[in-house]
């Protein structure tokens, strides 16, 4: 890894007590991540979290003064500023992977939104992944009780089911609430705060092995998504578009998205055929009502070059979103018809 | 304003009454859309030297709208007093690879 090369950040989030940390103190033992510097955020006066996890004292951070999600602008922006300064100065690890544990009361979103758009850390850091943990002994529970759990697993790129050893098994219950509310997230196993490591950050959009931006990953979520999946409120579904969308089109669609849906738009993200860029792909990525800008891939990853969006949404139906891209786009093409 | 794609903006419309939890109906009457329910709303293609694309008019009061994205956030603003708008934030990027 070079030092020109973005370093991937991967949030770990999870109910209170749903084994976040358990795991983590599993992974960060593992060879492969031995350079990983560890961001802990708990919720509460004595932070005990980065007591318990083995890891390199100088590469864990405890944020411990509030929710991360609640002051997510400045701890959070701070913290990694001052990680990466450390980096560079030689005064930790130096790590090529950094993972930030929220507290279990935690909405993902801000600090998804902070990674991608904070000036001073976007440019060093790319977006890893959202892991998100599930007991699987109260974890319908908590899904039917806590909002906030929903949307946790909603956002998720993988899902881990904790204490397998204590459930003896996933109640078929628990695995139908969470196909509902994220069909296309990968389910990992955990006993005894084991899972299978390797996996684990395997389905984000940078690809750490690569280095290079995975769509391929969010490609197969996205065949998975071809139909409704129906919570009470949540809903994920997959737009698919073979005519080529304008860039202007694409912009005024992300910006009505954004201006109409606002946080209800839990996450979207696809690749976009442009029409004025039609063997560079652009890859979309948005959290609420912020949106990444577009990457470019250097070429399409496979022969089927049709725009695919992936939609994890609360109260959006799919039959507005699409008839709005359809109207927005007719419109642009009739402005650009008429010169 | 010729070239206004009224088909689908009368769709969007209907879709959007249900997207926001609004009571309404959209109905096309003529060349132009007409909204029934909380308030009267009639959205009409402009005419073609005027700079807007369609004129909005809500319980008599005309106002011009440049894009369908106008117009929607218009009848949203008089259907949906509580709604604020959420502005996008999109970091700084060419349209196109450069």
């Amino acid at each position: 890894m070079t030092a020109a090369d973005p370093i991937p950040v991967s949030v770990v989030t999870g109910f209170l007590g749903s084994g976040k940390s358990t795991i983590l103190g599993h992974l960060l033992r593992q060879p492969e991540f031995s350079r990983t510097a560890l961001v802990i955020n708990e919720f509460g006066e004595i932070g005990l979290d980065h007591e318990l996890i083995e890891s390199s004292e100088d590469s864990v951070i405890a944020l411990t003064t509030g929710c991360l999600c609640c002051k997510v602008r400045t701890d959070l922006a701070q913290t990694l500023q001052d990680l990466l300064r450390r980096r560079d100065e030689g005064r930790c690890t130096r790590f090529d992977r950094i993972v930030i544990e929220t507290s279990g009361l935690a909405d993902p979103a801000p600090i998804l939104q902070t990674l991608m758009t904070d000036a001073d850390i976007a440019g060093r850091l790319v977006l890893g992944g959202v892991v998100t943990t599930v007991d699987t002994v109260v974890g319908y529970g908590t899904l039917e009780r806590e909002a906030i759990s929903q949307k946790q697993v909603a956002v998720a790129d993988t899902i881990v089911l904790t204490k397998l050893d204590l459930a003896g098994g996933a109640p078929p219950a628990l695995l139908n609430r969470l196909a509902g509310l994220n069909p296309g997230a990968p389910t990992l196993r955990a006993a005894h705060g084991r899972t299978r490591s390797a996996s684990l950050f395997g389905t984000a959009l940078y690809d750490v092995k690569s280095k290079s931006l995975d769509v391929n990953s969010w490609l197969a979520e996205a065949r998975k998504h071809i139909h409704d999946h129906h919570d009470t409120e949540i809903k994920t579904y997959t737009l698919l578009r073979t005519e080529p969308i304008r860039a202007v089109a694409l912009t005024l669609f992300l910006e009505a998205l954004a201006e109409h849906c606002g946080a209800d738009l839990l996450r979207l993200k696809g690749i976009v055929n442009i029409a004025e860029s039609p063997d560079r792909p652009a890859v979309i990525h948005g959290v609420q009502h912020v949106f990444h800008a577009p990457a470019w891939l250097e070429r399409w990853p496979s022969n089927d070059r049709r725009s695919r969006m992936v939609f994890i949404t609360r109260r959006i139906p799919r039959r507005w979103v699409k008839v709005l891209l359809d109207a927005v786009d007719a419109e642009v093409a009739g402005v650009s018809a008429q010169g | 304003m010729s070239g206004a794609p009224t088909g689908l903006l009368c769709e969007l419309l209907t879709q959007s009454l249900v997207a926001w939890g609004v009571g309404g109906s959209v109905e096309r009457a003529g060349g132009a859309i007409v909204l029934g329910g909380m308030k009267d709303i009639r959205i009409e293609p402009a005419r073609e030297d005027l700079m807007f694309r369609w004129m909005v008019i809500i319980d008599g009061r005309r106002r011009g709208a440049i894009s369908i994205l106008a117009v929607l956030r218009q009848v949203r603003e008089a259907l949906d007093p509580g709604y604020a708008a959420s502005r996008v934030h999109v970091a700084v990027a060419p349209l196109v690879p450069s």
